[in-house]
């Protein structure tokens, strides 16, 4: 983080107040750049070239909803925000897209650890006994 | 992922298991000869809601109380093996964990978390809880990589623990042979979440 007040003044003037605080409280940092794109989640990807922005610290996103989780971004923009690639997955088309064996599912899911929808186990091997319920049958006079 | 619904998961009959009987249908899946579903839809202590103004004192105090201990975030290093290689990473410039507030500490006395960064080996085992016995309450462990997890690769092994959560309790397992640096510091970030969710008070409120 560069430390220049120039550019926390700037930035803050480009995002406004109201986005800067927000950016203070959860990046500890104030960024400006341009918007890349936004993932189903409404997670909101942005860019930057400034010069005053140190190396690797020029791209970041925006959750949708409060809560920090690096599970709630897609794998694409996850690579993308890693600087895997330079093409951001809602730039890329045709035979650049991959084919999956395993297609993806229809909706990222973030990780459910901690949360109630969150992963259980249970057992898989077959019971080696079995209850019995007793089924007295009415007696039938002869 | 494979996920049991809770409401599915309550709503269901235990399954006769004469009813699947294998040699009428061969294609049981195993999850019905499962003996009784599992509830999975139950709220976690750190979901249940405040009932009372005391209720709403205390956790606040409990809110404190968690921010400080997630924020001193003091491990234990207990590298064993390659996983451990990884773990060095996550205090290197790139990840720099100082920046969080962790701060690796050789002693077991003085720290709060235990990272188990590798196999664990029958030898090392009497050291591993010792060491974890050693911490102070409260403490926390992270078991970092498959076979800390469960063995891993040296699972059918002679002289290998099937995995770190048959000697200490395990809050976080972080999966992957080795992890990377950035998967052990989503583990941290998961145990600090669970840390922000505990509720101190409640058992002392209780009695």
């Amino acid at each position: 983080m560069s430390t220049s007040i120039f550019r926390t003044v700037r930035n803050i003037y480009k995002s406004g107040l109201r986005r800067a605080g927000w950016q203070i409280q959860v990046h500890n940092d104030t960024k400006s750049g341009w918007l890349v794109g936004t993932d189903d989640f409404g997670n909101k990807f942005y860019e930057t070239d400034h010069k005053d922005e140190i190396h690797l610290r020029t791209r970041w996103v925006e959750y949708s909803e409060w809560g920090i989780d690096m599970s709630k971004v897609e794998p694409g923009w996850h690579y993308w925000l890693g600087y895997g690639t330079d093409t951001p997955p809602n730039k890329v088309t045709g035979d650049e897209k991959t084919v999956r064996a395993y297609p993806l599912p229809e909706r990222h899911h973030m990780n459910y650890t901690t949360t109630p929808g969150m992963f259980v186990t249970y057992n898989t091997a077959k019971p080696k006994t079995t209850a019995w319920t007793p089924e007295v049958k009415d007696r039938v006079e002869v | 992922m494979l996920r049991l619904t809770g409401r599915t998961a309550l709503s269901a009959k235990p399954v006769s298991f004469a009813s699947l009987a294998v040699s009428s249908n061969r294609f049981v899946s195993t999850k019905d000869l499962t003996p009784k579903p599992l509830q999975t839809d139950f709220p976690l202590i750190s979901q249940q809601p405040n009932s009372s103004p005391l209720d709403y004192a205390l956790t606040s105090l409990d809110v404190i109380a968690n921010w400080a201990r997630k924020s001193s975030f003091w491990p234990v290093t207990f590298g064993l093996a390659c996983c451990a290689v990884e773990m060095m990473h996550v205090s290197t410039p790139r990840y720099d964990q100082d920046r969080l507030g962790i701060i690796f500490r050789a002693s077991p006395r003085q720290s709060d978390i235990m990272i188990v960064a590798g196999t664990v080996t029958n030898k090392m085992a009497p050291a591993l809880r010792q060491v974890f016995d050693q911490m102070p309450d409260p403490r926390w462990v992270i078991s970092m990589g498959s076979c800390a997890n469960g063995g891993g690769y040296y699972h059918y092994s002679y002289s290998v623990v099937r995995g770190c959560d048959r000697l200490v309790p395990v809050d976080v397992y972080v999966p992957g042979c080795p992890p990377t640096a950035e998967a052990l510091m989503y583990g941290v970030f998961q145990l600090q979440k669970k840390m922000m969710k505990t509720k101190l008070t409640r058992l002392w409120y209780r009695k």
